[in-house]
């Protein structure tokens, strides 16, 4: 105990002694806990939930174990985009920190030490907006539901230990090769083929996957014999698959186009973008995929959703009240659109982090003359050039995915979501540009001094 | 660099073959043309003391038509001098007094200014530096050429560094030898 | 001795980083041609020094002229042009692109300044040959030695036919035979070209490579040795 308070206060007087960045990391750290503590919380209450109850909120979905599920699905589904900006926020500083813990190592700390020390240091970010958001959920929860039941308190205080806990774990996996050699650890200066974490993303996705089926598994029994259970459950392997892929996928087209571009190129700037990417296709991967899965989606999800409402507008004999399947749609909707926004700031912070790593290199840059813009095009290119292919891929798969639910329904396809695609497209390109004035700051003379 | 063995070197030029005088002078100078020329007469009194040693002996006379020229090479025993002399480390840091420390000292006692005195020192390094850089630099310049002027260059920056912390100094060296 | 005109003159410059100051009255002539190598103990301001003068960073006060303009009238764009054009830059490592080639590195100047690129990698690979750095230009430059490195960095500072190369201790990191043999290709180079460089270092041997000397002391030229 005693020299786990040693580490504990280790760990504490590092954070507290580094530069701004890790506060960066630590505060973004904390806020993708949040994010994945409230969503898990509401998964795990709504679960919770046993047969049929009158909630007042939700136009009635969450009355029916069928739906809910469906609900629970769609939320556990938004842990994915939240796992790729925590995998994104843990690159903030990471060559610093890497180095600092290699040099822990070299100072004589046991390559245990070194895992519990770092572990703290992601763990008590991740306690931090787990125990914000914990707090925040119950006292929502009390208004909304009189008594709950033993089982949702059970759920609750799991899910709240739980993702400090994952996050300790994270922390001390992706730390394994610097343990590992805390020399070459020392020496190197850009380490990642990017794969490690690409795998923890992975195995993320795949937990979620196995948590949504024994949800669906568990509490829709009731509605197991509606004939409409095929389908989303299909469609939920359908985008499985391809998330699976998307890591992979967009790190394969990083490297192509930078492969392919790279002898090709007349600027400047397209050369130094697409030389990197041929050099470490994998470092926005993580990002990218979960623009691929977002840009799926909400691309079959626009469609689905067109299709769906002209359904409930037509038909005049109808189970419910409309409102009660607009509600839903809006509520997937808006499950999209977060997802979407989280996936958004995973891609700023990914291009702020990326640039705050080579700040030296572009201060030399600009300090022989390369012009300003040159570096912002080549940033902007970085993000906009390996993007292209994946965003028209998974844009294809989402209209692929409405065209199929718009002719099962015997609807006229709605071609106007292959807009969904580009809309995308657009607004990840802004969000990479908003670390351009980033650049300017980055790029000063000071950061020639050191080595 | 005279404290270097003009006999030893003389037996060493020798022992490609017989040689006379003058011509052990010239190949000297081109071998090491960062050390002091030596003198022909120089030359000649380290051969004659080398034949009364034994270690070399005349192997003639010639005149081709111009002064008459005596031709010198080295007996068995000077080969054997020679190869020990050449295996025999040379003894390290010889001086641990040098002149710049010396008048340092004596500027600080008189009374002068020992601060000039090693600037103006330093001054003079580095000219001797720049010529001997040029040197080494020039193109063409042969790798014997380039190592002996390393050799001068890496003295003399030794002495550089140790003028600037002596410099950098100077108060608390003035303190202890004005207090002895 | 009377000289011409100097191509780069700074006078009166001071520098303060934060509450430190970095330049207390600096002043130093750089003629065309001409390799002056600026020493000083670390701390003294030699880096903030070529930093001014190579227009890298503005000064507090002072003034740098440069082929009869002042670098303070110029806007940042018009600096970074002046930077890339008439000016080059060498730092102690580092300022190559990583996913670069050597022989890209070497071609990106010339890429900015508008020439194809193909002709731009066939000049590349003529100078990075002057520098001998034959037979690697397909390496990036963490597959190079130091020394490889450096002269692949002075081929990229040298390939755009600049009148200033600015050295900020440029074999800081290297051996003493990879550092000669920087210097020696840096040296046949400038003379050939007849370009001007302001050498940084700290090192007595690399600074005899050059014409002249000035020695810097807490931000200000000090005055050397009175020639006995």
């Amino acid at each position: 105990m005693n020299s786990l308070r040693s580490d504990l206060r280790l760990a504490w007087e590092l954070t507290r002694g580094s530069d701004r960045r890790e506060w960066w990391r630590v505060a973004l750290t904390a806020t993708g806990a949040a994010l994945a503590t409230g969503f898990a919380l509401a998964a795990v209450a709504l679960a919770a939930l046993r047969g049929s109850y009158s909630v007042p909120v939700a136009a009635g979905l969450l009355d029916e174990p069928g739906t809910r599920s469906g609900v629970i699905v769609g939320l556990l589904l938004l842990l994915v985009p939240v796992l790729g900006f925590l995998g994104q926020c843990a690159r903030i500083g990471a060559v610093h920190r890497d180095r600092r813990l290699a040099g822990l190592r070299l100072a004589g700390a046991t390559p245990w030490q070194v895992r519990r020390i770092a572990a703290l240091e992601t763990g008590l970010a991740c306690l931090l907006g787990s125990a914000a958001a914990t707090a925040l959920s119950v006292l929502v929860l009390l208004r909304e539901w009189d008594r709950p039941t033993a089982l949702a308190w059970v759920g609750i205080a799991l899910v709240a230990v739980a993702v400090p806990v994952l996050g300790a774990v994270a922390g001390a996996l992706a730390l394994r090769r610097v343990v590992a050699s805390p020399l070459g650890w020392v020496r190197r200066v850009r380490p990642h083929d990017g794969r490690g974490p690409g795998l923890l993303f992975l195995a993320g996705v795949l937990l979620v996957a196995v948590l949504a089926l024994v949800t669906v598994a568990t509490t829709s029994t009731a509605a197991s014999n509606r004939p409409n259970g095929g389908p989303p459950l299909m469609m939920m392997g359908v985008v499985l698959v391809v998330g699976a892929g998307a890591v992979w996928l967009s790190g394969a087209t990083a490297k192509a186009t930078g492969r392919i571009l790279a002898p090709r190129a007349r600027s400047a700037a397209t050369l130094i973008a697409a030389e990197r990417l041929r050099d470490d296709p994998w470092s926005a991967a993580r990002t990218h995929a979960a623009v691929l899965l977002v840009t799926l989606v909400g691309t079959g999800f626009m469609s689905i959703r067109q299709v769906l409402s002209d359904v409930v507008h037509s038909k005049r004999y109808l189970a419910e009240n409309a409102s009660y399947y607009t509600t839903g749609l809006d509520l997937t909707g808006a499950a999209v659109a977060v997802a979407f926004a989280i996936t958004l700031s995973g891609l700023a912070v990914g291009t702020a982090e990326s640039l705050a790593t080579r700040r030296r290199g572009l201060a030399a840059q600009a300090a022989a003359g390369v012009p300003h813009p040159v570096l912002g095009r080549a940033l902007l290119l970085e993000t906009a050039l390996p993007l292209a292919p994946a965003v028209l891929l998974s844009g294809l798969g989402g209209t692929t995915i409405g065209a199929w639910y718009a002719l099962l329904n015997d609807r006229p396809v709605p071609w106007a979501i292959a807009l969904v695609p580009v809309a995308a497209y657009a607004a990840c390109l802004l969000a990479a540009a908003t670390s351009l004035p980033l650049l300017r700051r980055s790029v000063r003379p000071g950061e020639l001094r050191y080595a | 660099m005279i404290a270097m063995s003009t006999r030893h070197i003389l037996l060493g030029l020798l022992a490609t073959g017989p040689s006379h005088g003058y011509d052990l002078k010239r190949r000297h100078d081109e071998r090491f043309p960062q050390a002091r020329p030596l003198a022909y007469g120089q030359v000649y009194t380290t051969l004659q003391r080398l034949v009364r040693d034994g270690l070399a002996a005349v192997e003639g006379t010639d005149s081709d038509g111009g002064p008459e020229r005596t031709t010198y090479r080295a007996t068995d025993e000077g080969t054997r001098e020679l190869s020990r002399w050449a295996g025999e480390i040379a003894p390290p840091a010889p001086f641990v007094a040098n002149e710049i420390f010396a008048k340092v000292v004596v500027a600080i006692l008189s009374g002068g200014d020992p601060a000039a005195y090693l600037s103006a020192q330093r001054a003079a390094h580095m000219e001797r530096m720049r010529e001997l850089t040029a040197v080494k630099a020039a193109k063409g310049a042969d790798l014997a050429t380039v190592l002996s002027a390393d050799y001068a260059l890496n003295h003399l920056d030794a002495d550089l560094r140790w003028m600037s912390t002596t410099a950098a100094r100077l108060t608390t060296l003035t303190a202890e030898v004005d207090a002895a | 001795m009377s000289r011409p005109v100097p191509l780069l003159s700074a006078s009166g410059l001071t520098k303060t980083h934060g509450r430190t100051p970095a330049l207390r009255g600096a002043s130093v002539d750089l003629h065309a041609g001409e390799i002056l190598a600026v020493t000083g103990a670390s701390g003294s301001g030699k880096s903030t020094l070529l930093h001014c003068l190579a227009g890298i960073v503005r000064p507090d006060g002072g003034s740098v002229s440069y082929d009869g303009r002042r670098l303070e009238d110029l806007p940042e764009k018009r600096l970074s042009e002046l930077r890339r054009t008439e000016f080059g830059v060498v730092f102690q490592f580092g300022q190559l692109i990583p996913e670069l080639t050597a022989l890209d590195n070497v071609a990106l100047p010339l890429l900015l300044a508008g020439t194809d690129r193909a002709r731009a990698r066939v000049r590349a690979g003529e100078w990075l040959e002057r520098f001998g750095v034959r037979g690697q230009e397909d390496l990036r430059p963490g597959e190079m030695s130091g020394g490889q490195a450096q002269r692949t960095a002075l081929a990229r500072a040298l390939v755009t036919g600049p009148k200033v190369v600015f050295a900020d201790e440029p074999t800081g990191a290297l051996d003493s035979l990879a550092g000669e043999q920087v210097m020696t290709a840096l040296l046949h180079t400038v003379r050939e070209s007849g370009t001007a460089v302001l050498l940084i270092t700290h090192d007595a041997q690399v600074a005899a490579y050059a014409d002249r000397e000035i020695q810097l002391r807490d931000g200000a030229v000090a005055p050397l040795g009175v020639t006995a």
